[in-house]
Order: C-alpha cells, then sequence, then structure tokens
C-alpha cells in the first residue's frame, strides 16, 4: 500500500512563493514520480488558511491567473493532531486520511524557523528534514554564528543588536561596527532568500540599511564583507552517515547573491532555483575544496542537522581563507539540481529524505521522554517544590 | 456502464468530429479508431480540434443530426401507443450514437465526391504533365520505414553539387506530392520523392505521377500491417517501385530481411558493409555521430555524419554512391554526408542544463528502427540508459512477437532502466524482458505525458534516455 505523504508549503511568510515552487519542484513531482507515495498538499495561505485539495499538487494552481478566485471558493481543510496527523476533507463526503509522513517545504518565518516542526512533533507524526533545535538556531544568523565559533570553525566579524538595542544604545553599537573592517553588510537575522541584506560603505547607508532591516526584524546582524570574495555552497543530506552534494559557486551578476538572483533568474527555465547561474563542483582549489567540505560536515553536526541542509561559505581567494556565513535547513529546491549533478536524481532524493525521517523518528522514538511520577499524588500538599 | 454513457455526453458531437480530423478524414481510419474506442469521455487527449472551416461544417452538421434524432424520437414516442412506443424509444436512443458515427460520414463523402475529389484530380493531372516534361533526374524512395531519411541524405549530399529539391514533411501521397510540385522553378537538377504505401497499388500509382529514374527500396517490415495484413502483400506494394524502374537502377537496404528477399538481378544492395561494388570499413558510432571509409572504383572516401548509429552506415553509403554516379567528387559527398545530421524526432540527441542526455526518437516505430537504436543504445558505454516506449502500432498480427522481440533484445542488451507505458502492447515487452531474465528497472506509467513529466526527476547527469515511438491519440 502507498504510504500517505502530506507536503506542507506555502505559510505566512516573505518566502510564500518560493515555498510554492520548492515543494513542487522537485518535492511534489519527484514523490509522484516515485510512485509509491499518495500525496497530499498542504497549502498554507498568505492569510494563514489551510488547505488541502489533489488540484494543488499541480503547480499550475498557482500560476493561473485565476488563481485569486479558485482559492476563494476552495474549502478549507480540518487538521487532527493527536496520535499522527489526520486531514480531514472538507464538504459533506467528509473523509479522513491518516498521514505517514509529512514533507515540510515551507521557506522563512513559521515553517523553517522549528514552529512547524515543533507542531509536527506534536502530533508524532514522522517528518522530513531537520528538526525544531537545528531549524531554530539556523534561522537566526547570530545564534548560527555563535554556535559554529564554539566549534572553532571561522565566521566573520560581526555585531548584532535587537531594535530595542538599536533605538536605546546606538552610539553604543556604532562604536563596535566602526571597529569592524569596512564595507559591511548589514542583515536581518531571521529572513532567508537575502531578503532586505545589503551592503554598505559609509555610515548613512549603514543608518538607512538598519531601519530597512529592522523593518522586517528585531534583530540585526551587521558583519565585515570579505574581500576578494568566492561564495560557495554545499548541500549536505543525512542524520549522521552524511552525504555531500557538489560544492557550487553562484555565478551571479551583481555584487552579492541576492533574492532575484537566487529565485527569479534561474527559476523560471528550468522551475527550480537558481540551476542556471552555478557551477558546480566550483572551480576552487581541492585544499580549499576539502576544508569546505570539512567545515560543511562540523557545521551540520554541531547544528545537530537531519535529513538536509546546506552551509554556505565566504572564502576569501587572496588569503585562502573559508568562513561560514549561514545555515539554510531548506534548502530552495532542495538544491536537486546540485544533487543530481552529483548522480542523485529528484526520486532518489525525496525517497531517500523519506527513509531519512523515518529512521530519525524511529531512533527519537526509543528516548524516553515520560516517567511515571507520584507527583500528582502530593499536590495540594504542603510544598511541592 | 460509464464508458457507454460517455457517447450521451454533449461533448460526443465533437469528440467525433476530432477523430474524423485526427484520422485526417480518412473514412477507413475513422471507422477503426470509433470501433476500437470504449471510453469517449477521454478522446482528445494529446491534442484537440482545430477549428477549420471543414471542421465547423461538420460539427453544425452533427449538431444537426442530433436535433433530427431527437426530433425523431419525439415523433416516434406520439404516434405510436404502448408498449411499441416504448420499444422504439429505447432502440432510437440506444442507437442514436452509432447512427451519429455513421451519418457524419455522409457530409464528408459528399464534400470529397463534389469537391475535394475533382480539384485534386486537376493538381495530380496538372503536376504528372509538368513533372513528364521536368528535366531533372527523378528519385523515387519506398518501403515500410526510413524513407524520410534517406530522402534527407540523399538531399543533403546531392545539394552539394546539384540543384536538388525534395517534397518537405511526409508528403508522400499524390496530393501531397502534386501540391509540391506546384512549387517547383524548372531548373532543378535532381527531384527526390517519398512515395508512401498505405494500401496495394499505392507505389505504381505514384510512380505514374512521378516517373522515377533511381529507385531506393528502404526495407520491408510490420510497419501498416493492419492494413496489408500480410508481409508479402506489404513487399509486393513495395517492389511496385522495382516493377516500374525495370532495369534502371534499383537500390535495396541490404538489412532488412523482407525486402532482400524480393531482391532481382541487377538491384544494387546497401548495407553497413558494401554499396554494390563499394566497400565499407572502420564503422564507428557514439553520441557524437557515425563514421565509415567507403572504398571502390580507385577512390577511398573517409566519411563522417553527425547521423547516430551503424544502422545509418548503410543509408549514408548508399547516398555516397548515388551521388557519385550522379557526377558529384568525392569532396563533394564528402562534405554532403559533414552535412548530415539527426533530423527531428529521429534519434535527436539534446543534452539539457542538468547534463542528461535525451535520445528523441519518437518517430521511428517500427521493428527495424527499433532493433537499430536498441543497439546503439547497447553500444554506449559509461552511462546509465533509459529506454522510454509506448510500443509500437498498426502491427497486425505480429503485434505479440514484435514487442516480446523488443523486449527480449532490450533484456540482451543490459540497458539499466525501462519505462513502459500501460497499453494494450508493452505487456508484451514485459513477457520478453522476463523470458530473458532481465536484471534492470522496469517502469510503468498510465500514459506517456506522465512519464514524460516524472523523467526529469528520476534521471542524473549522464544519463541516456531514448524516447521511443510516441502514440498519437487514435492508439491511446
Amino acid at each position: 500500500m502507498k504510504k500517505n505523504i502530506a507536503v506542507i508549503f506555502g505559510g505566512r511568510s516573505a518566502e510564500h512563493d518560493v515555498s510554492i515552487i520548492t515543494a513542487h519542484t522537485p518535492i511534489i513531482q519527484s514523490l509522484l514520480a516515485a510512485g509509491q507515495f499518495d500525496v497530499w498538499p498542504i497549502y498554507i495561505a498568505k492569510d494563514g488558511s489551510w488547505y488541502a485539495d489533489r488540484a494543488m499538487n499541480d503547480l499550475t494552481y498557482f500560476t493561473k491567473d485565476d488563481f485569486s478566485a479558485r482559492l476563494a471558493r476552495q474549502k478549507k481543510v480540518r487538521l487532527l493532531f493527536d496520535n499522527g496527523l489526520q486531514i480531514i476533507s472538507p464538504g459533506i463526503r467528509s473523509k479522513t486520511i491518516h498521514i505517514d509522513i509529512a514533507f515540510p517545504a515551507m521557506h522563512g518565518t513559521f515553517g523553517e524557523d522549528g514552529s512547524l516542526m515543533g507542531l509536527l512533533r506534536m502530533a508524532g507524526v514522522p517528518f522530513v528534514g531537520c528538526d525544531i533545535f537545528a531549524s531554530a538556531v539556523a534561522m537566526d544568523k547570530v545564534l548560527t554564528k555563535q554556535v559554529v565559533a564554539a566549534e572553532g570553525i571561522p565566521v566573520v566579524p560581526y555585531v548584532w543588536f535587537t531594535k530595542n538595542d538599536w533605538e536605546t544604545k546606538k552610539d553604543q553599537y556604532k562604536q563596535k561596527i566602526k571597529a569592524l573592517h569596512w564595507p559591511l553588510f548589514v542583515k536581518p537575522v531571521h529572513l532567508g532568500s537575502s531578503i532586505a541584506i545589503a551592503k554598505v560603505k559609509d555610515d548613512a547607508a549603514l543608518e538607512n540599511a538598519v531601519e530597512v532591516a529592522l523593518h522586517y526584524d528585531d534583530k540585526v546582524l551587521v558583519e565585515e564583507s570579505v574581500e576578494n570574495l568566492i561564495e560557495v555552497t554545499l548541500p549536505i543530506m543525512g542524520n549522521d552517515d552524511l552525504r555531500l552534494a557538489g560544492i557550487e559557486r553562484p555565478l551571479n551578476k551583481t555584487e552579492f547573491f541576492d533574492f532575484n538572483d537566487k529565485y527569479l533568474s534561474g527559476g523560471k527555465k528550468t522551475g527550480g532555483v537558481n540551476s542556471q547561474y552555478s557551477q558546480i563542483p566550483a572551480d576552487i582549489d581541492s585544499a580549499l575544496a576539502m576544508q569546505v567540505e570539512d567545515f560543511g560536515r562540523r557545521t551540520y553536526h554541531v547544528l545537530g542537522c537531519s535529513g538536509i541542509a546546506r552551509v554556505d561559505f565566504l572564502i576569501d581567494s587572496a588569503t585562502k581563507q573559508v568562513y561560514v556565513n549561514e545555515v539554510n535547513t531548506l534548502p530552495g529546491s532542495l538544491y536537486h539540481h546540485n544533487w543530481k549533478k552529483v548522480g542523485v536524481s529528484g526520486v532518489e532524493l525525496v525517497t531517500k529524505l523519506v527513509a531519512l525521517a523515518e529512521e530519525y523518528f524511529t531512533a527519537h522514538q526509543d528516548l524516553t521522554y515520560t516517567f511515571t511520577s507520584s507527583i500528582l499524588k502530593s499536590a495540594g500538599g504542603s510544598k511541592i517544590m | 456502464m460509464k464508458n457507454f454513457l460517455s457517447r450521451y455526453s454533449l461533448r460526443y458531437p465533437r469528440f467525433l468530429v476530432y477523430m474524423l480530423q485526427a484520422s485526417e478524414y480518412s473514412i477507413r481510419d475513422y471507422l477503426a479508431w470509433y470501433h476500437r474506442t470504449k471510453d469517449f469521455a477521454h478522446v482528445e487527449h494529446r491534442k484537440h480540434l482545430v477549428r477549420t472551416p471543414k471542421a465547423v461544417i461538420l460539427l453544425v452538421i452533427a449538431w444537426f443530426f442530433v436535433v433530427v434524432l431527437l426530433g425523431a424520437v419525439i415523433v416516434i414516442f406520439r404516434s405510436t401507443s404502448a408498449p411499441v412506443s416504448y420499444i422504439l424509444l429505447l432502440l432510437t436512443v440506444l442507437l442514436a450514437p452509432y447512427i451519429l458515427a455513421y451519418a457524419l460520414m455522409i457530409p464528408l463523402v459528399i464534400l470529397y465526391v463534389l469537391i475535394q475529389r475533382p480539384i485534386e484530380a486537376v493538381i495530380i493531372r496538372r503536376a504528372r504533365t509538368r513533372l513528364k516534361a521536368h528535366k531533372a533526374v527523378k528519385i523515387g524512395i519506398a518501403g515500410s520505414f526510413g524513407k524520410t531519411t534517406i530522402r534527407e541524405i540523399l538531399k543533403t549530399v546531392l545539394s552539394e553539387g546539384k540543384k536538388t529539391a525534395a517534397p518537405p514533411h511526409s508528403y508522400n501521397t499524390p496530393l501531397g506530392i502534386s501540391r509540391f510540385v506546384s512549387t517547383l522553378t524548372g531548373d532543378e537538377d535532381i527531384l527526390i520523392f517519398e512515395l508512401g504505401e498505405y494500401y496495394p497499388g499505392d507505389i505504381k500509382k505514384l510512380c505514374r505521377l512521378v516517373h522515377p529514374d533511381i529507385g531506393v527500396i528502404t526495407g520491408v517490415n510490420e510497419a501498416h500491417l493492419e492494413k496489408f495484413k500480410t508481409l508479402e502483400r506489404t513487399a509486393e506494394t513495395v517492389y511496385e517501385l522495382a516493377d516500374y524502374l525495370g532495369i534502371k537502377p534499383v537500390y535495396v537496404n541490404g538489412e532488412s530481411e523482407y525486402a532482400q528477399k524480393h531482391t532481382r538481378a541487377g538491384h544494387i544492395i546497401y548495407s553497413r558493409e558494401s554499396v554494390g561494388e563499394w566497400k565499407i570499413a572502420n564503422q564507428k558510432t557514439d553520441l557524437g555521430g557515425t563514421s565509415f571509409t567507403l572504398s571502390g572504383d580507385g577512390k577511398t572516401l573517409e566519411l563522417a555524419s553527425g547521423l547516430l548509429g551503424l544502422h545509418q552506415v548503410g543509408p549514408l553509403a548508399a547516398a555516397g554512391a548515388i551521388a557519385l554516379s550522379l557526377g558529384l567528387s568525392p569532396d563533394q559527398v564528402k562534405s554532403g554526408i559533414e552535412k548530415t545530421k539527426p533530423f527531428d524526432h529521429r534519434l535527436e540527441p539534446k543534452t539539457d542544463a542538468s547534463g542528461v542526455v535525451t535520445l528523441d526518437d519518437s518517430y521511428n516505430g517500427n521493428p527495424d528502427g527499433v532493433r537499430a537504436v536498441i543497439e546503439f543504445l547497447a553500444s554506449l558505454r559509461d552511462c546509465r540508459r533509459w529506454y522510454v516506449t509506448p510500443g509500437l502500432v498498426e502491427m497486425g498480427v505480429r503485434t505479440r512477437e514484435v514487442h516480446k522481440e523488443i523486449g527480449r533484445s532490450l533484456a540482451r542488451s543490459g540497458i539499466e532502466k525501462i519505462v513502459l507505458i500501460k497499453n494494450s502492447v508493452t505487456s508484451f515487452i514485459e513477457e520478453g524482458l522476463q523470458e530473458e531474465q532481465y536484471k534492470g528497472d522496469i517502469m510503468w506509467f498510465d500514459d506517456a505525458l506522465a512519464a514524460y513529466a516524472a523523467l526529469p526527476h528520476m534521471t542524473v547527469k549522464g544519463d541516456v534516455v531514448l524516447l521511443q515511438n510516441d502514440w498519437p491519440d487514435q492508439y491511446q
């Protein structure tokens, strides 16, 4: 019998549209091609409404001009989270589908940041990809740097502050920032897909960029820019035994790899993310490549990633210094174009990820989370703490 | 029940007109398709009705018939009394879809007899007169398969030294050829014609139209066997070209068993080994193309073509020999052969951004072509090979055997991945695969479109994917 698999995508996030692409290319299309699954798309609209209609397995559902009108007519789905995840289809002939495995495909807030994983953990349903903890840490660029640096992996010097910090102690932070080697990058800490990131060369630009970043996030990171920069990224798959994809170098035209390069320029032709504008494997010398792979494995491990993630690196080609920049726990389109180049097809990728999710789930089921206690009996007594 | 009710859908008249249009208004093909079809809800699958004036007229007539039938139902019900009225009513309702399907042919026949046939007769008569007076050397090509390939090779090679023309696409009927003839300027040195065979006598008719001076018989096999019934009849029809030519040069593909059986004294046999007196050596092929040496008459020609597969050596060499016999220089032949490239949908290689090579052979639907292509795929090394097919159509009584043989040869070739489209013939391919204890993966898809959509998600860099044949709606 085929397994029921729910692909969850969309969401109240700036990366809502990118999530739709990732969910379809390659996830849903590959799961369907694998022929082993009944695929249930669970779409979370921008307003937070949940839908589950098999017509949404087709990407064109979302790209047609009448999408909004069709969605308005669509009935919302009801879900049960006790003892596994169940979809209750709307209508008179209501049907309950027990989901065997969930495949989160949501980028950014509420999806990739661990929120969804928390919900799925509570439901007790196996799910693909990183768990709540790795997701939450990776979503915060500052936390990532702090965890990675503690492991002795190089990161670019930086300063961070919250909205309140900036409003109340701006001068203090500006002093700290001044001490950094300019030009600098200003980044909202929690957003992915390079949204609201700016490179600044002077104080006025800094002020402006911080203002923009604080519009999107309440925590901001200011870091040195790497000179003679080579940006590379490394998708990694596995729980304990890791498999590495090719080291990939985006061949972007703009000064840094922004949202447009990542998703808009490469995506249209191939239906995926970033496939036309990159070099795989990156043309870097083997010593650097080895370092990238080593830092990649260690970063994946220290963050406690599972299933799949992508580690981004900055390399100063003059000094041969490699820095870990950030970690993405749901690489756009799973970076399937890269996996394909190293011999992993879309079908093999998604079926392997499903197997890894089941392996992770089983391993964690064996852990003891509850124990018998007599504490309740003592409740109402003199003092229990 | 669902299938039965599909005949009462509002879209039924439209589907009938679509079936007529997709059968190119051939009543025989339309009726064969009609009787094969069970579910009329899914007739327009790969293509849709194109609203040409002819189709619109037929659509209007179809709806006129529907109204007439409805009127008949009312009249019958009112004018007779129970229980006769109920019986008649039931009969009319039951028979109405069939009556409509057949009634649609009436305007078609009237249209054909009164308008189309006289016009076509004039066009063909003019073409015959024009061709008779035309000074060009005319080459006629007949056979169950490979006609377009050798036509294109000949055209490319001969154009190096002579003004050469040939009808485009698959214009191989009297009307198609005649339309092409009206575009000629009159100063062509060579004209090349594909002679299409659909029923016995077709080639003879075409020979009387084009008056060929040289003939090429590309082979005889099961293609259109459903129409010819026996391979013997196919061979006789194809050889109507040789009958017409008599002692004039006829080149026959020696790699086609059935074609060779019928050769006569004086025919020039071509294969990957030789063409008449010309000898072939050093045959090589890979994804980059095919090369060989042609020697004879004191000359040696090193030839290389972009076409893939050793089965192309014979036709390439034959074209070279014909070109030399028509006065082209060895250098012109060499340069012409170099210019030959895979044609659309005939073992045409394409490499995508992720490094997957697709060999589009979707126009190749005959057993000899399939055998040649499997041989080519088997010869490729250091790659994972995929073979995707819905099987072949119109194989008549040989259907089972032809497909089992495809399965057996796939298994023997060690092709790693086989993708089969579910239909009436692909299970025979599976039988053949099992007979030879095939070790690779067999994947099934409900239709070709689903398979084409899934393939990019199953393949990786370096894979070679062969798309063998494609079924139009008639055969779904």
